[in-house]
């Protein structure tokens, strides 16, 4: 017995130790090395973006030749969805553990510039680790915000109209430059007379849209703390597209809402959808149609509010390695090769140096170059406005809202106060 | 649990004086305590400390980055004036008390047939029982938003009957039913714990009220009912709690994880899902968790009171 019980204490003791050391093990599995170094000099850095399958091949492909190139940077991929990845990256940064490199848009700079989370990248440009000269078009100012430089970008988008072919043709409707807002529904109306078809997908719910309506009338969505447009206005705006869901000539919302995550407009539901440009090469794969890049519609005939914005390469304020960080950035947005790879599908290349190597081969990339470059040369571009902290919270409840309202279970009046105060409390917060 | 269970026996072998049997039982105490430990320390870690880490969250502004800032009851009051809260509520209230009664009104139907069957009863309860096992999953969930689109199987064979409702899962006044269907289809697990409960109802009550000349009606009314009660408790306080908890289902059948259409299956814990991540209010978020704590101890407290009028435990009879 009392052998026994020795052995037995003995046994639980080492037992109990060995839990301990388990857990012990545990946690510093959990701490994670965000972008440790290796002894000999090898820096790592963990780099996360959202986006299809296919991004990540071709990203995965250029983080390859970037290695080849500085053999002592070693590149950690993680890639997600959007909304995972806006999920992932919060719960992350809250915890200090962010990525050290990550795709960024225009909507969560703010957001994140106030929490602190950004890499202010001025100092690298500087110090010559990143290149801030040879940008198309004014871009290297997307991601600029007091002062500070916070995100690359790496392609250029605009907000689009993307129309199926085929219906405009049989209706006998083209989309023209500078048609106005009256032509346009005028449009929509006679390819629902005539092909027994929906003319729009729903574009009362794309806040981007709405913001170039509203540039289109010497207003803007954001103001740099705000809303820069009143009850009466998005009351106005949703009161028309709910009759316009009632006439047939939006789709059906009980279908859109069934059929996604594919777009209405491949689905045949609809005629046309406004949507970012470099979004465009969905319809093709999704769909049976053709589809074309048409102009948007405007207020005045000339102006239609549009302006290029891009997604980013950020970094994270709290990397251990910025000057690692900023080469990769640079190596990313400048080398020739890495343009070749990537191609338009994060929208047209940012670089002059990567735009001049990279030539479109397929039908969908010149659609869109010849898009930009049409709206480029009317001379529509206007410079973009902000978007305040919470935007991306904003647009969420701006799309929901508006799905309320085109379903009818929300009247207009109440939808657009419901709005107005989700907005007021996430551009606070 | 085992040794625990096992050391009296030990203690009272050994002839050893009470003080070192004493000191026995603390060191045995202590091995206990050891072995309990993963679950002790797993216990306070992830779910004591969070919860105490969520209840003062709850009376805070947090919003991940910034540190908490104290605010007292405002998430509390800020809830009763948010009508998409008030939605969720609604939407879940719905949820639970359609879903809950006809899931168990299939599951004692079914059990009430599978007990008077003799042959093939343990495929059929294994048949099922398996969307029991698989319900809860994305997959399934998936699937389910396949049968009730346009013009899939559901649509279709309703409208050989002449019911025109379409797809379910774009309609926001029909989504929420189609939530109904999924939950009513896992009625394996209550099923196979009233199948349980009948068997044990004595034989011989039933030869006496047959002798007595009372039909298959009265003999379920006067003398299984009241036997099964206690299970019947159970079911209905399982359930109820279990439903009140629904996430994963209504996530993935509304498109885009939004619980929509226009927030028709926005159930309570979704919206809780999307105030603490999507928008990094976790105050509100945690305030929210402890309001439906609270309801569902409610809940639970009223079932448990009107027990004594309604559930019949064979010990009170002797």
């Amino acid at each position: 017995m009392q052998d026994n019980g020795r052995v037995e204490r003995r046994a639980v003791l080492k037992a109990g130790g060995a839990s301990v050391a388990a857990l012990g093990l545990a946690a510093a599995g959990c701490g994670g090395n965000s972008g440790g170094s290796g002894g000999d000099g090898t820096v790592e850095l963990r780099f996360a973006w959202w986006g299809a399958e296919e991004r990540s091949k071709r990203i995965n492909q250029s983080i390859a030749l970037f290695e080849k190139k500085y053999p002592k940077i070693k590149i950690k991929p993680d890639f997600t969805d959007y909304v995972k990845f806006w999920e992932k990256f919060q719960t992350q940064a809250a915890g200090g553990n962010p990525p050290d490199v990550f795709q960024n848009a225009i909507a969560f700079v703010a957001k994140y510039d106030k929490r602190g989370v950004l890499l202010d990248l001025k100092s690298q440009v500087d110090a010559g680790n990143l290149n801030m000269k040879g940008f198309r078009a004014g871009l290297e100012k997307v991601g600029e915000l007091d002062g500070k430089l916070l995100g690359v970008p790496v392609g250029s988008n605009t907000m689009s109209l993307v129309i199926d072919q085929k219906v405009f043709d049989k209706a006998g409707v083209k989309a023209e430059q500078g048609w106005t807002w009256d032509e346009f529904f005028a449009a929509l109306q006679k390819i629902r007379d005539k092909e027994k078809v929906a003319g729009d997908t729903g574009y009362h719910s794309v806040m981007y849209l709405y913001d170039l309506y509203l540039r289109q009338n010497g207003k803007a969505f954001f103001t740099k703390d705000g809303l820069g447009f009143t009850e009466a206005d998005l009351t106005e705006w949703w009161t028309d597209a709910y009759n316009r869901v009632k006439a047939g000539i939006i789709a059906d919302p009980k279908k859109v809402e069934q059929i996604k995550p594919k777009s209405a407009l491949a689905d045949g539901l609809a005629a046309c959808e406004f949507t970012w440009d470099n979004f465009a090469v969905r319809y093709a794969t999704e769909g049976d149609s053709t589809y074309s890049l048409a102009p948007l519609p405007t207020t005045d005939g000339k102006k239609t509010g549009q302006y290029l914005s891009s997604l980013m390469l950020s970094g994270s304020a709290r990397t251990k390695h910025p000057k690692e960080v900023a080469q990769f950035i640079d190596f990313m947005v400048h080398d020739p090769e890495v343009g070749k790879i990537m191609g338009y599908d994060r929208g047209i290349l940012s670089t002059t140096e990567q735009f001049e190597a990279f030539q479109p081969s397929d039908p969908e990339a010149k659609k869109i170059a010849a898009y930009e470059d049409q709206v480029a040369k009317a001379g529509l571009l206007e410079e973009i406005t902000p978007h305040p902290a919470g935007a991306d919270t904003v647009e969420a409840a701006f799309l929901r809202i508006a799905g309320d309202v085109s379903q009818g279970t929300s009247k207009v009046s109440e939808a657009v106060k419901q709005f107005f105060s989700e907005a007021k409390s996430a551009l606070e917060a | 649990m085992t040794l625990v269970k096992e050391s009296p026996a030990v203690v009272k072998a050994s002839p050893a004086p009470p003080a070192a049997a004493r000191r026995r039982g603390r060191r045995e105490n202590l091995a206990g305590y050891l072995f309990m430990s993963p679950w002790i320390v797993g216990f306070l870690l992830l779910t004591a400390g969070p919860m105490v880490a969520s209840l003062y969250f709850a009376f805070t502004d947090y919003n991940l980055f910034s540190s908490p800032k104290w605010v007292g009851l405002d998430n509390f009051t800020r809830m009763f004036d948010d009508s998409r809260w008030q939605k969720s509520v609604e939407v879940t209230a719905k949820y639970v008390v359609i879903g809950t009664p006809l899931k168990l009104l299939l599951a004692l139907g079914v059990a009430l047939l599978l007990a008077q069957s003799r042959r093939g009863q343990a495929f059929y309860r294994a048949a099922f029982y398996a969307p029991s096992l698989i319900g809860a999953s994305v997959s399934i969930a998936l699937v389910w938003r396949a049968l009730f689109s346009d013009d899939a199987i559901v649509d279709r064979s309703l409208r050989l009957f002449g019911v025109e409702i379409g797809g379910w899962v774009g309609d926001p006044g029909w989504v929420l039913y189609c939530l109904v269907a999924l939950t009513v289809w896992q009625f394996g697990a209550p099923m196979v714990i009233f199948l349980a409960g009948l068997k044990q109802v004595p034989r011989e009550l039933y030869e006496a009220a047959e002798v007595d000349g009372a039909g298959p009606l009265r003999r379920f009314w006067y003398i299984t009912l009241p036997m099964i009660s206690p299970v019947v408790f159970f079911n209905v306080l399982l359930e109820t709690i279990h439903s009140f908890q629904i996430f994963g289902s209504a996530y993935v059948i509304s498109p885009n994880g939004n619980c929509g259409p226009a927030d028709a299956v926005l159930v309570y814990t979704c919206y809780l899902y999307q105030k603490g991540f999507d928008e990094a209010q976790m105050g509100f978020a945690s305030a929210m968790a402890w309001m439906l704590l609270l309801a569902v101890a409610l809940v639970t407290a009223v079932l448990f009171w009107s027990q004594k009028k309604w559930v019949h435990y064979e010990e009170d009879a002797r």
